[in-house]
């Protein structure tokens, strides 16, 4: 089950100590990165650009005992100096995540550096912890298009690079009298040295015969030669010799080797310039001296006492430490999944050293010997909801007392770094599946045992009236209790210093807060993983891995069942569509506790077009979920009859629409009795000309207070609230700059009638689109005038209500008014989202994610097509903004100040318990949770609200009135005696 | 150098606008084809480049193209076809000017000031880019306080206060009760009214307000000093 793995290691500081050569670590159990050189070089993709960033692990990242408190290295400094607060103290917070590590590197230049340098499958470089020293990091990103060199202490760029096109191969280090001094990139046809110190090229050379050979492995011993490895599938093995100083060729070699598939995975180099292959179909290891050899050495497997298990292919690992001296002589042969042998080549001669099989302990051995070292052994007890281990990055040092000692970084199947420490000490554990979600929700948290006991009071049948009297005086009883023992907990707290007041939130102590700010976060990564994330904490409450879930599964989240409806659990459900096969599972799951539902969903034979969540409820107050197939059949979850029997009383009102945008069309079906559905209408968008970006529905939780607006002479203008409209965004497949256009549909979803279609010409995508209310907004990139543009289109019935009572797609005559109008907006944008609050009192903001990682929150005031160019007396009463061409950017809007979130993928927003509040999370590579008052907290007494003052005023009135009611009754008196 | 590029530009200009992406034409001496880079340097006044670059990033055109710091603050924005470009220093700490850059397909460059609405202005700015930051971005409102000064200075709160204490003090300060002040009074009087054919103060009043209701607080506090006059 799990794959294995070793390396041959080396004990301390790589380039410091040469001499300390010859432990050699191994681990059984999981696969081991063989990388230790002093620099790494990685390859990144080039699609998403590359991102430099520090990192501080939520759990803190420390190693030393005298660091507390999460550790930052880069942007150390200026966290000091910008207000940043903890996430439970300032309302809001952010963590910060790296992706997939796909390298990882232990700085050990010196002794005391405890930073480890990760590159991940987000174009992430990142230094997790705090550091001394100083190293080079090496890129080549963008496609093999530029070498990048980064200085690890504060992430700054000693040199960039621009490479000649071609695809890039592979990388090393070389190195010269035990420095190193170059990096040799490969590519398709040329090879090129560039010094390490300033980027600059040594010599670049065309690689013979490119064509036909395909070069993929670089090697120096640091002795002056440079050996290019390259095959021809099924033929041949090329190796070519370079002068390190001038790049001439000093020998070229083909060796005849036609089983050899790939030099990665069956070939390496050993000790002192030895290729080492395996071969699976003749059982056999093969060696080739470079300098010297020109045929292949075979060593049958059966000579060594090895034994390859059936039909798997043999890997061969080995390490180069340095990339001045010669690699290990020592290397790892993989000979099943989970069987590692240890080997040894001298002169010629390959001899076993150990045999590993599958354990899940961590233990050093010599190379040398393959003796185990004493007091090594490691076992790490992994949590439950984690995948199984898939690397582990291991850093071993000698210790004072001259044994040896290691730390060692697990990763998991699912993404999480696992840090450990001997004896089997978890330091820390990062979660950065957490790096790529795809889609969130946020679920009310449970009511406490309290008012569990409160609501179940009333749930319950009823059992005469002493037994409901009887309860009721139970329950109040608990009440009483429950606030004593929470006055109490104040007081006692109150005492304390508040910095030893923790309030840690476990899954225990879960409760709803009084204004419902605080909700579970349900997370779904792209890694399969979910989590459960206490929204005001940013807690990890639980996490479920789900294996098996392909990384381009679209993933979709449902939530069945609300903490509502107390004593039935929370139900969510994840739809998991596979992109080859397109069928669809469910998973149904309880978003508080993150476990497995026991209801048994149902199982899908074909795959599913379309999911719908009906407000209906079966009487376990579930919402019904209807998924439509390719066949267009219905299947509803829960299926129950009470179920089936509310379908069928309202199937003539159910109509679907679904959107095939390869085809261009969209296509709106209605709902039988039966559960067989019909096609009652199309519309084709021709795709020669425009294709469909963007499909835009409202959101189903959205209320509308107002039905209109007031204008300035006191009609009402009455807003068009279609809860049916969907807004329907293509854009022109041309994409020259003078022909390109982006057009808007306002189709109706149950007629299929388009309300409204608007074209912008010169304009092309990328497009967000927000549909909300009456309006739509959506941004676009002006390709005439070389800016992005924000469009709004506003929907009016007029000033007479057709129907006051209830909405009717069928029975809407007249047409709405639409209203358009847009603005420049100063910046690219990310992500666009509108804010939502309870009752939709609230003015509503929109949430703009820039590229810089900020989150603007920009009030729609300023999106509306009223506008006036000129004001007037009516504009005016109206609190109409007068029209100006720039949107502003305030950085008083930034809702996420100095905290940015890098390359934000989506906005979710939820209402909360106040009205005046929404909660916004914004995901991308960081997470980050706050509230926004878009109309300021009018329902809420400020932070500091001066309770003295008010009621020392009401005391002084009070003795101010009693004073004076004196007073006159002797002045009334003394009158009188006058 | 400069000098002569910059009385070239206007040829270029026209060709930076009429370019086709179909025929773009080779250009000779450079080593990347049809690629430039952009570069320059950027200065946060009193804080040193280590402090500030890791957080800091350059985007060009969103993030499309994005160059990195090094140490002493200098940056290079590689792989970058010809074009117009907005080039933008990213900092969470720090805040830049956004800057265009125009690159002709001859690989002349220059920089001039964002000017989204009038897109074709050219304000220059040297190249090398030469940025400064304009501080640090004020990312909080100040929270608004209650103190007795503002209470006081409110216009309402003067226009409320000031009437209320001539109605008290004045009949104190000046003795009504004596025959020949009344006189004189009354005689002051007489003087102030209307056969003097002089406009209502209250009237002119409600004919600026119900004209011009802009500059409202202005004209009301002067109703407040103006109106105890009346009443005398």
């Amino acid at each position: 089950m799990y794959s294995v793995f070793g390396a041959v290691f080396h004990v301390k500081g790589l380039v410091s100590a040469p001499s300390r050569v010859g432990s050699l670590l191994a681990i059984t159990g999981f696969e081991l990165a063989t990388f230790l050189l002093p620099a790494q070089i990685f390859s990144l993709r080039a699609t998403t650009p590359l991102e430099v960033r520090c990192v501080t692990g939520y759990k803190p990242l420390v190693l030393n005992a005298h660091l507390e408190g999460p550790q930052l290295t880069w942007n150390e400094k200026y966290n000091k100096h910008g207000h940043l607060g903890s996430w439970k103290r300032e309302k809001n917070g952010r963590r910060q995540y790296v992706g997939k590590v796909q390298f990882a590197y232990f700085d050990t230049q010196t002794q005391a550096s405890k930073k480890l340098l990760v590159a991940t499958d987000q174009n992430v470089i990142a230094s997790i912890n705090s550091r001394t020293g100083e190293l080079y990091a090496v890129v080549v990103s963008g496609n093999g298009r530029f070498l990048r060199s980064w200085e690890t202490n504060i992430g700054g760029l000693n040199w960039e690079m621009v490479l000649d096109t071609g695809s890039f191969q592979f990388a090393t280090f070389i190195g010269v009298q035990d420095t190193v001094k170059y990096v040799a990139v490969l590519k398709e046809t040329a090879i090129s040295l560039h010094y390490l110190s300033n980027g600059h090229q040594k010599w670049v050379e065309n690689l013979p015969d490119s064509e036909t050979v395909t070069y993929q492995l670089v090697y120096s011993g640091g002795n002056g030669i440079v050996y290019v490895l390259g095959l021809t599938t099924r033929s041949h093995l090329t190796i070519i010799a370079y002068n390190l100083e001038d790049g001439e060729i000093l020998s070229q070699v083909l060796v005849q080797c036609p089983w050899i598939v790939s030099l990665h995975s069956n070939c390496a180099i050993v000790g002192e310039g030895n290729l080492v292959c395996a071969d699976s179909e003749t059982r056999s290891l093969y060696t080739l001296a470079l300098e010297t050899g020109r045929t292949l050495t075979q060593v049958t497997m059966q000579s060594l006492d090895l034994s390859l298990e059936e039909g798997f292919q043999p890997h061969i690992i080995a390490t180069q430490p340095n990339p001045a001296l010669n690699a290990h002589a020592q290397f790892f042969l993989q000979l099943g999944p989970h069987h590692y042998s240890l080997l040894q080549l001298q002169q010629d001669i390959i001899s076993p050293v150990r045999d590993f099989q599958q354990a899940y302990n961590i233990n050093l051995f010599s190379a040398d010997s393959g003796r185990r070292l004493l007091d090594t052994l490691t076992t790490v007890n992994l949590t439950p909801g984690e995948g199984p281990l898939v690397k582990a990055y291991v850093h071993a040092f000698l210790k004072k007392d001259d044994s040896v000692g290691y730390r060692v970084l697990l990763q998991t199947e699912d993404d999480s770094l696992i840090f450990v420490q001997q004896p089997g000490k978890i330091l820390w554990t990062r979660e950065e599946a957490l790096a790529d979600v795809v889609s969130m929700e946020m679920v009310d948290l449970p009511l406490t045992g309290t008012q569990a006991e409160l609501e179940g009071e009333f749930g319950k049948k009823a059992d005469g009236l002493l037994g409901m009297v009887f309860k009721r005086l139970s329950s109040q009883l608990i009440l009483l209790q429950a606030w004593i023992s929470h006055l109490w907990k104040m007081f006692y707290d109150a005492r304390k210093p508040r910095s030893q007041v923790k309030n840690e939130v476990t899954i225990e102590t879960l409760a709803r807060d009084e204004f419902n700010l605080q909700k579970m976060m349900v997370m779904v990564t792209a890694s399969g993983k979910l989590f459960g994330m206490e929204s005001s904490s940013g807690t990890i409450l639980w996490k479920h891995y789900l294996p098996g879930i392909h990384r381009t599964a679209s993933l979709k989240l449902v939530v069945q069942r609300t903490t509502a409806h107390f004593p039935h659990p929370p139900q969510c459900t994840l739809l998991i569509k596979n992109k080859e096969s397109g069928l669809t599972t469910l998973h149904v799951f309880n978003p508080i506790f993150g476990r497995k539902s026991h209801i048994v969903p149902p199982v899908l034979s074909r795959p599913v077009l379309q999911s719908l969540l009906l407000p209906i409820m079966d009487q376990d107050y579930a919402k019904v979920l209807l998924l439509i197939d390719d066949e267009y059949k219905v299947t509803a979850f829960p299926s129950s009859k009470n179920v089936l029997q509310q379908l069928q009383a309202i199937a003539s009102s159910i109509f679907f629409c679904l959107v095939d945008a390869e085809q261009g069309k969209l296509s709106g079906f209605r709902l039988h009795k039966d559960l067989t559905t019909e096609q009652i209408w199309e519309v084709v968008i021709p795709t020669e000309v425009q294709k469909i970006s963007v499909v835009k529905g409202k959101k189903a939780n959205e209320h509308v207070h107002s039905q209109g607006r007031v204008m300035g002479d006191r009609s009402v203008l009455y807003k068009y609230l279609n809860p049916n409209l969907l807004a329907v965004v293509t854009e022109s497949v041309d994409t020259h700059q003078e022909r390109s256009f982006v057009g808007i549909y306002l189709i109706d979803g149950v007629t299929g009638r388009i309300i409204h279609e608007a074209v912008q010409r010169k304009a092309r995508g990328p497009i967000y689109v927000v549909h909300s209310e009456n309006w739509v907004v959506y941004e676009y990139w002006n390709t005439k005038s070389r800016r992005n543009e924000f469009s709004v289109l506003e929907l009016y019935e007029g000033t007479e209500q057709y129907n006051s009572t209830a909405f009717s797609s069928l029975d809407r005559p007249q047409p709405p008014q639409v209203l358009q109008q847009s603005y420049i907006f100063p910046s690219p944008i990310s992500m666009l989202e509108a804010t939502i609050t309870e009752k939709g009192i609230t003015s509503r903001h929109l949430l703009v994610g820039l590229p810089s990682g900020a989150i603007l929150s920009l009030p729609k005031m300023f999106l509306d097509p009223r506008r006036p160019e000129v004001p007037s007396e009516q504009s005016r009463e109206e609190n109409l903004i007068p029209y100006a061409p720039e949107l502003p950017i305030r950085s008083e809007w930034f809702i996420n100040y100095n905290q940015s979130v890098s390359r934000v993928k989506g906005i979710y927003t939820a209402p909360s318990g106040l009205e005046s509040t929404c909660l916004v999370v914004a995901y991308g590579l960081d997470i980050y949770q706050t509230r926004v008052f878009p109309s300021k907290q009018f329902d809420v007494l400020k932070d500091d609200y001066d309770y003295v003052l008010i009621s020392s005023v009401l005391l002084g009135l009070v003795f101010a009135t009693m004073i004076t009611k004196r007073l006159a009754q002797v002045k009334l008196l003394n009158r009188a005696w006058r | 150098m400069w000098l002569a590029l910059c009385t070239v530009f206007p040829t270029l200009w026209s060709v930076i606008y009429g370019f086709n992406e179909q025929d773009l034409p080779a250009v000779s001496g450079q080593p990347n084809g049809d690629r430039f880079k952009i570069e320059g340097r950027a200065v946060v006044p009193g804080i040193r480049a280590q402090d500030w670059i890791s957080s800091a990033r350059v985007l060009v055109e969103g993030e499309e193209h994005v160059g990195f710091f090094r140490t002493d603050g200098s940056f290079t924005v590689n792989d970058v076809p010809f074009g117009s470009y907005v080039l933008e220093i990213v900092s969470p700490a720090y805040k830049f000017e956004p800057v265009r850059v125009d690159i002709t397909s001859k690989g002349k460059m220059r920089a001039r000031m964002v000017n989204y609405i009038k897109t074709s202005e050219v304000i220059r700015l040297p190249y090398p880019l030469q940025l400064r930051s304009s501080g640090s971005p004020s990312y909080f409102l100040k929270r608004e306080t209650w103190g007795w000064t503002d209470f006081l200075m409110n216009p309402m709160v003067m226009m409320m206060v000031l009437p209320l204490l001539i109605i008290v003090l004045l009949p104190k300060v000046v003795n009504t009760n004596d025959p020949e002040m009344r006189r004189e009074m009354e005689q002051s009087m007489n003087m102030l009214n209307p056969n003097h054919e002089l406009p209502d103060v209250s009237e002119f009043m409600t004919k600026l307000f119900s004209s011009k209701s802009s500059g409202k607080s202005g004209s009301s506090s002067k109703t407040g000093k103006s109106g105890p006059m009346k009443r005398r």
